[in-house]
């Protein structure tokens, strides 16, 4: 089964209904995926803090969600997961790509790559990597756990990954 | 001409009916709040531009409950695009109330918005994709129009042309933020809605 059906599976089993997203290339065939997806109602958004924010109206009305963006745009949406969900106690599971590590070749992340994972320390948004096909049935775990956590939780989507789901 | 917020916010209470509101930080959130006292209402303290987002969301997920965002012009030029995100969505329960004051309010000394009196906002939702956008800068014109404004289906944009308040309060009126927000608001909706937003173990 290809990764991105293995996610959009594990996301439906975990109530998954609304999904806010701006694409990279790394997260781009899950959102086409769950953006054919009649059981979920997708909503593309022009910046990433609008899906952060979306996803937060979502979670008041008891409504499950998922909002779904690159490492460039988490980076631009910090601020508001710090001003809305880490201040109100609300929890977003962001599945997101991990730009920047050494198997990602492009010069234009490796900025990104060097700080993602402190910028997450120091904001103490807990995170997940998905570096492997055996990981993804981790997520509807994952997702209780945001819950739990009651602030941004981060699933990320390796270069790791992405390869393994390439392997004949 | 321009209207006083507070008549805006009695005119905009005397039409609200059952709809769930969002309000922006600043002049929309504490003059609600005083008209109102509504715990159906979250109030920002935080998150400056997207208070409409929140709307947006909880209209999506809530489509046959009326859904209002009371944002303001400095929240709106912070998240401008969520006008097309509105526009791409297009839930008809949904209304976004824009009160333009055209300053920086909650400033000890206002100061002025950018392009101040340069910006027509319902011209850029228009733009955007949201047919009903309007501007409305006295209080004999919103009273007329609220009435279709709630009832035809949205989504609606509407600028409310505001003089700035030479009394802003220093500190927000309501006397609950954060996690106490998160919780009466959306306990709120439970009882209202008959929906579940907590687990049994309250989170």
């Amino acid at each position: 089964m290809d990764i991105h059906e293995l996610i959009h599976s594990e996301l439906t089993k975990c109530g998954v209904t609304l999904a806010a997203s701006l694409p990279d290339d790394w997260v781009a065939p899950l959102i086409r995926r769950l953006a054919a997806d009649p059981a979920i109602r997708h909503v593309p958004v022009g910046r990433e803090a609008e899906a952060i924010a979306i996803c937060t109206g979502a979670f008041l009305a008891g409504v499950r969600s998922v909002a779904i963006m690159g490492t460039t745009g988490l980076h631009c949406c910090i601020g508001e997961m710090m001003s809305i969900n880490l201040r109100h106690g609300i929890p977003v599971l962001i599945v997101c790509s991990l730009r920047g590590t050494p198997e990602d070749h492009q010069i234009y992340q490796e900025q990104q790559g060097r700080r993602t994972i402190p910028m997450l320390l120091a904001y103490d948004f807990p995170y997940v990597m998905l570096e492997k096909p055996e990981d993804i049935p981790r997520i509807p775990d994952v997702y209780n756990h945001s819950r739990l956590q009651k602030r941004p939780y981060l699933l990320f989507v390796t270069r790791r990954l992405l390869n393994a789901g390439k392997k004949p | 001409m321009k209207m006083d917020a507070r008549e805006v916010m009695a005119a905009l209470k005397a039409h609200r009916g059952d709809a769930v509101v969002v309000c922006s930080l600043g002049t929309a959130s504490s003059q609600w709040w005083n008209a109102t006292r509504c715990e159906e209402t979250l109030y920002m303290t935080g998150g400056m531009g997207f208070a409409a987002s929140i709307a947006l969301g909880l209209a999506l997920s809530l489509p046959t409950t009326q859904v209002w965002a009371l944002n303001s012009d400095g929240s709106l030029c912070m998240n401008l695009n969520c006008l097309l995100t509105e526009a791409g969505q297009s839930p008809k329960n949904f209304r976004h109330f824009v009160i333009d004051n055209e300053v920086y309010q909650t400033l000890d000394k206002p100061m002025p918005m950018v392009n101040q009196q340069g910006t027509d906002y319902a011209a850029i939702a228009r733009a955007a994709g949201i047919a009903n956008a309007i501007t409305i800068d006295n209080v004999a014109d919103l009273k007329a129009r609220l009435p279709e404004i709630v009832t035809t289906p949205g989504p609606h944009f509407v600028v409310l042309k505001v003089e700035p308040m030479l009394d802003y309060p220093p500190v927000p009126p309501y006397h609950y933020e954060g996690a106490e927000m998160k919780y009466r608001f959306a306990r709120n909706l439970e009882k209202k809605l008959g929906i579940t937003v907590f687990g049994p173990r309250g989170y």
